[in-house]
């Protein structure tokens, strides 16, 4: 007769052993782990687009590489999702210095108030375009977590 | 290093006052720009000064991009079987916006370079850098007005989305990254996961799209 209740911990079938290891990973250990991932596939990204002379941002590159790599169990979700939670929720700090290269054409003075304006337009026309064939092409489904999800 | 600490302060203070008042200025990285560019302003200090210092930030800004995969691929069933809606509305989105950009910027009769640049602002701002020697855009001018019109898109397009009845996360996301790409993405992140992800796949479309019209223009 074996007791119902099982003293050692089971064999778990949902994570296998190297899961296990990295899940014993301190928090900032976690991290750090996940910030060298992403900057690995930054830096094969950039070494793409340089090699191939591809106009493309290598992080955009890099992006799509890592995708693949999650798809094909190369990469583990949870070796890099806290380092890319946390790198995405101050994503709007590392545009500033880039924003702020405004300061280069303020010589420009009244043209920017033109520019400004074609801006505006495109963004607008173009969004509205997107946003409303989009929202005609969507599939009908139960999805669960939009608001208007009534099936 | 002072210009560092002065980013993250301002920017942190741009979230503190997002927490406050609920308006679309009250956006962080529109406000922390505003005081690091007045801060810029009152002391002289050059932008290249700047960009030194704070090159920290610009460094993490690739890994950050790539982490854009990880919404993407948690969400990838979901997004896998809105493929159509979201394929064709962004490129629509980024093909009519770069085209508005081209059309007014002729009627309006903007210089020769600030219009090569503004063909690429839908694209996010190493795009538009890596264009300009095909648009023969002054490379500066081009990644400055792109992440400008990122920041102009953040702070305009989600009540616009609303006033034109434009609801569903996917829509609006796709919206959002199809012309607004990086800093739209930042702002789209904060309506959910879901408008996030969109947004990031309307990103990279729009990289793809703006290249590809820029190859087979110039």
């Amino acid at each position: 007769m074996t007791p119902p209740l099982p003293s050692p911990p089971p064999p778990s079938p949902t994570s296998p052993a190297p899961a296990s290891l990295t899940a014993r990973l301190n928090a900032p250990a976690r991290f750090l782990l996940g910030l060298g991932v992403l900057m690995a596939f930054a830096a094969l990204g950039q070494a793409l687009v340089g090699a191939l002379h591809l106009p493309l941002p290598g992080s955009v590159v890099g992006m799509a590489l890592l995708w693949a790599a999650l798809g094909t169990g190369l990469v583990r979700l949870h070796w890099i999702g806290d380092a890319a939670d946390g790198l995405l929720g101050i994503l709007g700090l590392l545009f500033v210095p880039t924003t702020v290269g405004f300061l280069q054409f303020l010589g420009a003075g009244a043209a920017w108030g033109v520019w400004l304006l074609i801006m505006t337009a495109g963004l607008l026309l173009g969004a509205g375009a997107a946003g409303l064939l989009a929202s005609r092409l969507l599939r009908p489904e139960g999805s669960p977590d939009h608001p208007e999800g009534r099936p | 290093m002072i210009w560092l600490t002065v980013t993250l302060l301002a920017f942190a203070g741009g979230v503190l006052a997002q927490l406050r008042v609920r308006s679309p200025l009250a956006n962080p990285t529109l406000i922390g720009t505003l005081i690091v560019a007045a801060l810029l302003l009152l002391t002289r200090a050059s932008y290249g000064t700047y960009l030194r210092d704070v090159q920290p930030l610009t460094t993490l800004l690739a890994p950050a991009v790539v982490a854009l995969a990880v919404p993407l691929y948690r969400l990838r069933a979901l997004l896998a079987r809105q493929w159509r809606a979201l394929l064709l509305g962004g490129l629509s989105g980024t093909v009519i916006a770069v085209a508005a950009d081209a059309g007014l910027a002729q009627v309006l009769r903007v210089s020769p370079e600030a219009a090569r640049a503004l063909l690429t602002a839908p694209a996010t701002s190493p795009v538009a850098l890596q264009l300009a020697p095909f648009t023969h855009a002054p490379p500066a001018l081009a990644a400055t007005l792109a992440v400008l019109s990122g920041l102009i898109g953040a702070l305009i397009l989600p009540p616009a989305l609303s006033a034109l009845g434009v609801t569903h996360p996917l829509a609006r996301g796709i919206a959002i990254g199809a012309v607004a790409h990086g800093v739209g993405t930042a702002r789209a992140r904060e309506e959910g996961e879901l408008t996030g992800a969109a947004s990031s796949i309307g990103m990279g479309l729009a990289a793809l799209s703006v290249t590809l019209l820029v190859a087979l223009l110039a």
